[in-house]
């Protein structure tokens, strides 16, 4: 079945590269490969709709003005937006290497956006054209229909060079001590003077006048060595390496441009020795039915990690050059996707993982969603919840070996040997189960709807003498309700925890309730412990209900499916939100877009599952309402700036 | 933690759904010789559920947020320029950071040390904002026995106010700007309309809306002639 499927996704492919499609020019061994799919964009936004959107329109002004009225519109720009952009990454001997392909239609409406100066020193060859940068080593080229921007970024470029600046000054320093004969006198004076001192002066003020008299002697024969014979060999030895360092550097730089320039013709040409990223089974499988609108696939972490963290974290000197990263994160590769539906828009990610990584993973994500928390909320008032869902036992599990792991084959301070010692003392120390019995891994946060509450304020009053007095008055505020409960088998803890705050006075017991008053908090905490749960919620009345019995619970099966179905997930109901803020408590302006808003906002949902195999998904959801006048969730996002942005 | 937890949650609701509003008070007893005390409150505790919330934030609306050590920095600040007035004694300053209630007070030996409080801020706020505020505050006159709170409009702050954008502007909506001020003598009369005297004749207070003195509508302005 496999091999159907992976063979369908190849002619897929087969069918996508013959009809132009940029893809052709990305190599097998891309690490990081972007696509922006215009065909399935423009299918759902055309682009009279989106040059007649406020945010078009806003677009093609900024670009009128650019090229001083040389584009006006999307067709004038030269750029093929019906076509497929692509950005890759290419991570070869510590050198990367990002790639920008964009379709073109005609050269002219791309001519027009470079500066007078970009165009003189443009290079036309063999039907190509191009300008170049050589700071950044990037190259700029066209043809007829691509357009494509190449530019490098070295991890290793830290060269023997690098620290010249300081050893420069480091030899100098040595120079002034020892070798050079005028400091040799000073020395001598500097030892002289304290004596002729000691015997004047008095003894408690030995040490300051001896240093201010060593200063003295020094300095003028400080002078004396900046304008020595030996320190003006020395500065012109200094300036002769500089200005053969900067010889070398620029050579390097042109090196690496004409490398770049090489890289991008073939780019360009897109005849690969090894053949396009087409052939790349592992793209060609994660990206699958071609239906999406953006796609981001990152091939293997481990190998990007290794070749970046030089890079962004301080070259040689990288902290983190202790750590055994592609223990973790190799072979991990990543696949999002944006997909805009007809009443949905989402992001679906596909993390697939290393086997010990997914082992640890499995450990700490093999948590088991407390179905007593689901008699606790009633979703006509439901604004959202959060809900984790993990082990405890199995973190605690996990954790030390992934560390393990993390320092596996690392000499360097005998952290190979001293981790996993640590980390077994640790593990003694800590009973995992007895642990996992007061905090089991699952937990749920609900917002459960807002509430009119009276605060206290200080003010003032006058007397009829105008004598002002302190007064505190109150007032009602709208504030939000939550519950946030925890699975728990420790009554006993909490117990013991409530009569100790009770006795010191900070909580309230009111049947087996406690409440709690926090300073600066409009509202008091409740806490009680149901069966196996820890509660903790701030609206008193559901807190008894829940307490008494009496509370009445609604929780649909698509909500109590998600929560216990994924590792954690979010819901945030967009609708009852937006519908309980008080209209007369906002500035009039937002009055219409909060309207707006309430007409046409709906769910977003967000989750990641539990890890299948070596495989874990999350995904983003955005619902999107339907016949209230937009075609799909595309076209939702540009109605909604529409009818929001000034 | 349970603290820091619900603190957060609020954050994202107070911030559109709580009302926010201050009060300003200027407090002055002036003595028959010139000399006096000075109170000025800056009463925030209408907007402490907001408040406590946006202090949490690193900016609202694109304004930074000042953190605890700022406001007391700018406290301190206020003191320090009291210090350097001749004749400015026993300045005192309070900050409540559970109602948000701020104070600075100080003693005056007579009202023109008091007016040099204010001179050389204003001095360089019209010289920095192109603005035509009168330098002179305060001014109080033995011989007539008459005490003068001067102020004039510059349509600059009008101006300031319609740059400002609709949430910042519906801060000062339900903002408030009371003086008092106590006379060991008895008030012969006042010049602004908006002022009230008290029965025993020997205070005078005005309490405006902020907004009416933003747009220019009131002036804190009030000439107040006391009794020989």
């Amino acid at each position: 079945m496999k091999r159907i499927l992976l063979f369908t996704s190849f002619c897929l492919a087969a069918l996508v590269a013959s009809s132009q499609d940029l893809i052709s020019k990305i190599p097998s061994n891309a690490s990081v490969v972007f696509a922006i799919k215009g065909k399935n964009i423009t299918d759902l936004v055309t682009t009279s709709e989106f040059e007649n959107s406020k945010i078009g329109k806003l677009f093609l002004k900024e670009l009128d003005k650019e090229t001083k009225g040389k584009v006006t519109s999307l067709e004038t720009l030269g750029i093929d937006v019906t076509q497929n952009f692509y950005y890759f990454l290419q991570a070869e001997e510590s050198i990367f290497t990002h790639c920008f392909l964009v379709p073109l239609k005609s050269k002219e409406g791309f001519l027009s956006l470079l500066s007078d100066r970009k165009k003189e020193n443009l290079i036309t060859e063999q039907g190509l054209s191009y300008f170049t940068d050589s700071y950044d080593s990037a190259v700029t080229m066209w043809n007829d229909d691509t357009l494509l921007v190449v530019y490098t970024q070295e991890g290793n470029k830290y060269d023997a060079y690098s620290y010249d600046y300081y050893n420069d000054y480091e030899t100098e320093t040595a120079i002034d001590v020892v070798v050079e004969p005028s400091y040799e006198v000073a020395e001598d004076l500097a030892i002289e003077a304290p004596e002729a001192v000691i015997e004047e002066a008095p003894i408690e003020a030995e040490a300051s006048y001896e240093e201010e008299i060593i200063i003295d002697a020094v300095e003028p024969s400080n002078d004396n060595y900046y304008t020595s014979d030996y320190y003006k060999a020395q500065a012109i030895e200094r300036e002769n390496a500089r200005v053969k360092r900067d010889e070398e550097r620029e050579e390097r730089r042109k090196a690496s441009l004409k490398k770049t320039l090489e890289r991008a013709k073939s780019i360009l040409a897109g005849n690969y020795e090894n053949g396009s990223i087409l052939i790349n089974s592992n793209y060609v499988k994660s990206v699958g039915n071609d239906k999406d609108e953006a796609i981001l696939w990152v091939n293997d972490f481990g190998s990007i990690y290794d070749q970046a963290l030089p890079l962004m974290l301080g070259g040689l000197s990288n902290p983190y050059e202790m750590f055994n990263f592609k223990s973790l994160y190799g072979g991990m590769s990543l696949t999002s996707k944006l997909n805009f539906e007809e009443s949905k828009a989402s992001i679906k990610t596909i993390y697939t993982m290393n086997d010990e990584m997914a082992s640890y993973s499995r450990e700490m994500y093999n948590g088991k969603m407390n179905s007593n928390f689901f008699k606790y909320i009633n979703e006509d008032n439901l604004q959202g919840y959060f809900a984790i869902n993990m082990s405890t036992e199995g973190i605690l599990n996990a954790y030390p070996k992934m560390l393990e792991n993390m320092f596996v084959g690392v000499e360097k301070e005998h952290l190979e040997d001293l981790i996993p010692i640590s980390t077994r003392l640790i593990s003694l120390l800590l009973d995992e189960e007895a642990i996992a019995k007061i905090i089991r891994g699952d937990m749920l946060f609900v917002m459960t709807g807002l509430e009119q509450k009276e605060v206290t304020y200080t003010t003032y009053e006058y007397d009829e003498n105008y004598e002002s007095t302190e007064v505190t008055k109150t007032k009602n505020e709208t504030l939000p309700n939550f519950l946030f409960m925890i699975t728990s088998e420790e009554k006993e803890i909490f117990s013991r925890l409530m009569r100790i705050g009770s006795k010191e006075g900070v909580i309230i017991e009111q049947n087996g309730m406690y409440q709690i008053n926090i300073p600066n908090m409009p509202f008091s905490l409740y806490m009680i412990f149901k069966d196996n749960t820890l509660l903790i919620g701030n609206s008193s009345k559901d807190m008894m209900a829940i307490h008494n019995g009496s509370f009445h619970a609604k929780f649909s099966r698509e909500h109590k499916k998600l929560i216990a179905k994924n590792s954690t997930s979010i819901y945030i109901n967009g609708k009852q939100i937006v519908s309980q803020i008080p209209v007369d408590m906002m500035p009039q302006a937002y009055e219409q877009k909060l309207n707006y808003i309430s007409e046409n906002v709906e769910d977003v949902i967000f989750k990641i599952g539990k890890i299948k195999g070596n495989v874990i998904e999350g995904e983003m959801i955005l619902n999107t309402p339907l016949g209230k006048g937009h075609k799909n969730s595309l076209a939702y996002f540009i109605n909604m700036m529409d009818a929001l942005v000034d | 933690m349970i603290k820091k937890i619900t603190k957060y949650i609020l954050l994202a609701f107070t911030i559109t759904l709580c009302t926010s509003c201050f009060e300003i008070l200027e407090e002055i007893n002036l003595n028959s010789d010139g000399s006096g005390t000075m109170l000025v409150t800056f009463n925030l505790s209408k907007s402490k559920t907001k408040l406590a919330s946006i202090m949490l934030l690193d900016s609202v609306n694109g304004h930074r947020v000042p953190s605890k050590d700022d406001i007391n920095k700018a406290l301190k600040d206020a003191e320090n320029h009291l210090k350097t007035i001749n004749g400015i004694t026993n300045i005192k300053k309070t900050a409540d950071y559970q109602n948000y209630i701020f104070t600075i007070s100080c003693n005056f030996d007579k009202v023109a040390s008091l007016d040099a409080v204010f001179q050389e801020l204003i001095r360089k706020q019209n010289k920095k904002e192109q603005t035509n505020f009168n330098t002179t505050n305060f001014s109080y006159d033995k011989d007539t026995n008459n005490f003068q709170r001067n102020f004039t409009y510059d349509a600059a702050l009008k101006k300031a106010f319609y740059k400002l954008k609709g949430e910042d502007r519906k801060i000062f909506e339900d903002a408030t700007y009371t003086s008092i001020y106590r006379f060991n003598d008895s008030v012969e009369k006042v010049s602004n309309s908006n002022a009230k005297v008290s029965p025993n004749k020997k205070a005078v207070l005005l309490k405006i809306d902020a907004m009416a003195l933003i747009l220019g509508e009131k002036s804190v302005a009030n000439t107040i002639q006391l009794f020989k």
